[in-house]
C-alpha cells in the first residue's frame, strides 16, 4: 500500500536517509563479512597482529574446494537432504488431508481440535526435546533417520495443517458443489479440483517444511548428537567444537544458508500466492 | 442364526467422513500426551545410587532449585527477556517507521530488511562468533583503532565470550538482529492500517514530529505493539541457539537444559528445568494478557 504522508523537511529527510543507510549497513555488513571469510586465505585470518582485512589478501575458493572434496561433507549434505525431503513427504501426507477436512468440512469441536493440534508447538523446542528424546530412546529411534524425520514432522505438521487450511478455504465452495452434482466422488473432487487449485499454497508449505528441517538444530542435536548420522547444522557445530578455522566455519555457514535464500527468492511467487491464499477467507 | 446387516448410523457416517483428519490428529495429540506425561514423569522421578528409579519423588526438583547454576540461569533468562523484549520492540518500530513511507526502491529495501529472518539462527550465531573473536576478530580490531577510519577505543582486545555481561549481550544482539524483521512486519501492518490523512490533519493543526509519533502513531498501533511484546517475550524465554553458541558458561534456562541432559546425563533435572521454562512462559503470557485487559478497561473508562 502506498502511503501519502506529509512531506519531510530536509533535516528529517537527512535523518531518515541516515537511518535507512545505517540499517542496510547493519544487515548487509555481517553477511558480507561472512562471505568474505569464506573466500579468505589463512594469511587474511591469522594476521599476526595486523588488522583483519575487509577484503582477503588472496581471495580463494580453497575452503569450498576443501568442503566439496571432503567425503564427510557429501554424506552430511545427503543426510540433510534425505531428512528434509522425508519430513516434507511425511508432513504433507499427514497434514494435507487433515487441512482438507478442516478447511472444507464442518468438524464438531473444531476450535478445541485446532488448539489440540497446535498445542505441542506451544512448548518451547528446548522443553519438548527432552521428553521426545527419552521417548525415542525407548523405541530405539535415537540416531536413526526415521526418528529425526518423525521429530521434524512434529515441528512442521501444525504449520502444514494451518497454512493448508487457509489454502483450501480460499477455493470457492461452488466448484466443489458443482462437481458433486455432476457425480464426482469426494476423492475425485480432492484430486482433480482442490489439489490443482491449491498448488501455490502447497508448494509454499513444502518449501517451508523443507527449510524448517534443513536448518533445524535443537532436535537434531539431541536426537543424533555428534554421532553417525549428521545434518549440516550438526556438522557446523561439530567443526566449532574443535578450535575451528574461521574461513571453514564461514564456508559451511554460506552452504547452509544458500538453499534457504535461493529457495526464498526462486519461489517467492509461490510463497506470496500461498500466503495470500492462507490469509483470504 | 439370522444375519444382521451392519448399519452405520448417520452420526457415525459423518465421523467416518472425517477420517483424513485422524492420522495427523493422532500424531500431534499423541505427541502432546507424550511430551506432557514424560515431562511430569521425569520431573518427579529420581534414580538412586543403585540405579533404581523412585516415582514419585521431589528429589530432582529439590536438587534443581537448590543448585546455584539454576538460580544463575534463571536470573540470566529474566534479564534476557527484560532487556531483549523492549529492544526488539524499539528496533522493530524504528525499522517499520523507516520503510512505512513510500519511496523509490522501497520494495528492495524492505526485502533487504527481511533478509536476517532467512538466515538460519545457527549461521547468525556463527557469524557473530567469528566477528567477536578474541583476540583477532573484526570488532576487536575496529575498537582498537587498527583501521584508519575509527579512533582507538580499547588498548587491549576484549574476550567477548569470556565476560558474562558481554557474552549475554552478544547472544542478545544476535537474537535481536535475526528476529527484528518479525517485529517490523507486525508493526508495519499496524502502521499501514492508519489513515494517512490523520497525519495531514495533525500537521495542519501544528503537531510536531514527536507529537505525531506519541499522540497518533503509538496509540493507533497499540494492538500491534502488544502483539510484538507478547510474542517476542515468549521467544526470549525460549531462546537456545544464540546463548548456546555465544554465551559460553553463562547459561540461560534453555542452555542449562542442554547441559543437564547431554553433559550430566540427568534427564530428571533437565525435565524439571524444561517444566519450569514452560511454567514461566505460561505465567508471562497470562500476566501480560491480564495487564492488557486492565489497560483496555482503564482507557475505556476514560
Amino acid at each position: 500500500m502506498k502511503t501519502r504522508l506529509p512531506p519531510m523537511s530536509s533535516a528529517q529527510r537527512t535523518i531518515w536517509l541516515i537511518g535507512i543507510a545505517g540499517v542496510l549497513f547493519f544487515i548487509l555488513a555481517p553477511l558480507y563479512l561472512l562471505v568474505k571469510y569464506s573466500i579468505s586465505d589463512s594469511a587474511s585470518i591469522n594476521t599476526g597482529g595486523a588488522p583483519v582485512p575487509f577484503w582477503p589478501y588472496h581471495p580463494t575458493l580453497i575452503n569450498y574446494w576443501y568442503l566439496f572434496t571432503d567425503s564427510q561433507f557429501y554424506k552430511v549434505i545427503c543426510s540433510s537432504l534425505f531428512i528434509a525431503l522425508g519430513t516434507v513427504v511425511v508432513s504433507m501426507m499427514l497434514g494435507i488431508p487433515a487441512a482438507y477436512v478442516l478447511g472444507r468440512y464442518e468438524v464438531p469441536g473444531r476450535k478445541t481440535l485446532m488448539l489440540g493440534l497446535i498445542s505441542v508447538r506451544l512448548f518451547p523446542d528446548i522443553s519438548s526435546v527432552v521428553p521426545v528424546t527419552e521417548f525415542f530412546i525407548r523405541f530405539d529411534a535415537q540416531n536413526t533417520y526415521w526418528g529425526i524425520v518423525l521429530a521434524h514432522t512434529l515441528l512442521a505438521l501444525p504449520y502444514v495443517i494451518f497454512i493448508g487450511i487457509g489454502s483450501f478455504e480460499s477455493i470457492p465452495r461452488d466448484l466443489e458443489q458443482q462437481a458433486r452434482v455432476m457425480g464426482a466422488s469426494r476423492f475425485q473432487i480432492f484430486r482433480r479440483i482442490l489439489l490443482p487449485l491449491s498448488v501455490p499454497g502447497l508448494v509454499a508449505i513444502a518449501i517451508y517444511t523443507f527449510l524448517l528441517s534443513w536448518d533445524e538444530f535443537v532436535f537434531a542435536y539431541f536426537l543424533l548428537g555428534l554421532g553417525k548420522i549428521s545434518t549440516l547444522t550438526l556438522y557446523l557445530k561439530q567443526k566449532m567444537t574443535y578450535a575451528p578455522p574461521q574461513n571453514l566455519l564461514a564456508t559451511i555457514s554460506v552452504c547452509l544458508s544458500l538453499p534457504v535464500i535461493l529457495f526464498a527468492m526462486l519461489m517467492q511467487k509461490y510463497m506470496t500466492a500461498g500466503i495470500t491464499q492462507g490469509s483470504v477467507k | 442364526m439370522a444375519f444382521k446387516p451392519f448399519k452405520i448410523t448417520p452420526s457415525a457416517r459423518r465421523l467416518l467422513e472425517l477420517w483424513p483428519l485422524f492420522p495427523a490428529a493422532v500424531y500431534l495429540i499423541g505427541f502432546l500426551i507424550v511430551v506432557v506425561s514424560y515431562l511430569f514423569a521425569l520431573s518427579f522421578s529420581f534414580a538412586d545410587e543403585h540405579g533404581v528409579t523412585i516415582f514419585p519423588s521431589f528429589e530432582s526438583l529439590r536438587a534443581v532449585f537448590a543448585a546455584p547454576e539454576f538460580n544463575s540461569a534463571f536470573v540470566n533468562t529474566i534479564a534476557f527477556v527484560a532487556v531483549g523484549t523492549p529492544l526488539e520492540l524499539i528496533v522493530g518500530l524504528a525499522l517499520a517507521l523507516l520503510v512505512y513511507r513510500s519511496f523509490h526502491l522501497r520494495n528492495i529495501v524492505r526485502s533487504i530488511f527481511i533478509i536476517p529472518l532467512a538466515i538460519p539462527a545457527l549461521v547468525t550465531a556463527t557469524m557473530l562468533f567469528i566477528l567477536f573473536d578474541f583476540p583477532g576478530g573484526h570488532i576487536n580490531h575496529l575498537l582498537m583503532g587498527k583501521y584508519c577510519f575509527l579512533p582507538a577505543v580499547l588498548h587491549n582486545p576484549i574476550n567477548w565470550r569470556g565476560v558474562k555481561l558481554l557474552a549475554l549481550g552478544i547472544a542478545l544482539a544476535g537474537k535481536v538482529w535475526r528476529d527484528m524483521p518479525i517485529s517490523m512486519l507486525i508493526l508495519l501492518a499496524g502502521l499501514n492500517a492508519i489513515d494517512p490523512e490523520l497525519f495531514d490533519a495533525a500537521k495542519t493543526m501544528g503537531a510536531g514530529l514527536r507529537q505525531r509519533l506519541w499522540r497518533i502513531v503509538v496509540p493507533l498501533i497499540l494492538p500491534s505493539i502488544s502483539t510484538v511484546v507478547l510474542l517476542r517475550s515468549l521467544e526470549m524465554w525460549k531462546e537456545f541457539i544464540f546463548p548456546f553458541i555465544l554465551a559460553g558458561q553463562n547459561n540461560l534456562l534453555g542452555t542449562l537444559i542442554e547441559i543437564l541432559y547431554n553433559n550430566w546425563g540427568n534427564a530428571g533435572e533437565a525435565a524439571v528445568v524444561s517444566l519450569t521454562l514452560v511454567v514461566c512462559i505460561v505465567v508471562t503470557a497470562l500476566v501480560y494478557l491480564v495487564f492488557i485487559e486492565f489497560v483496555k478497561k482503564l482507557t475505556a473508562r476514560r
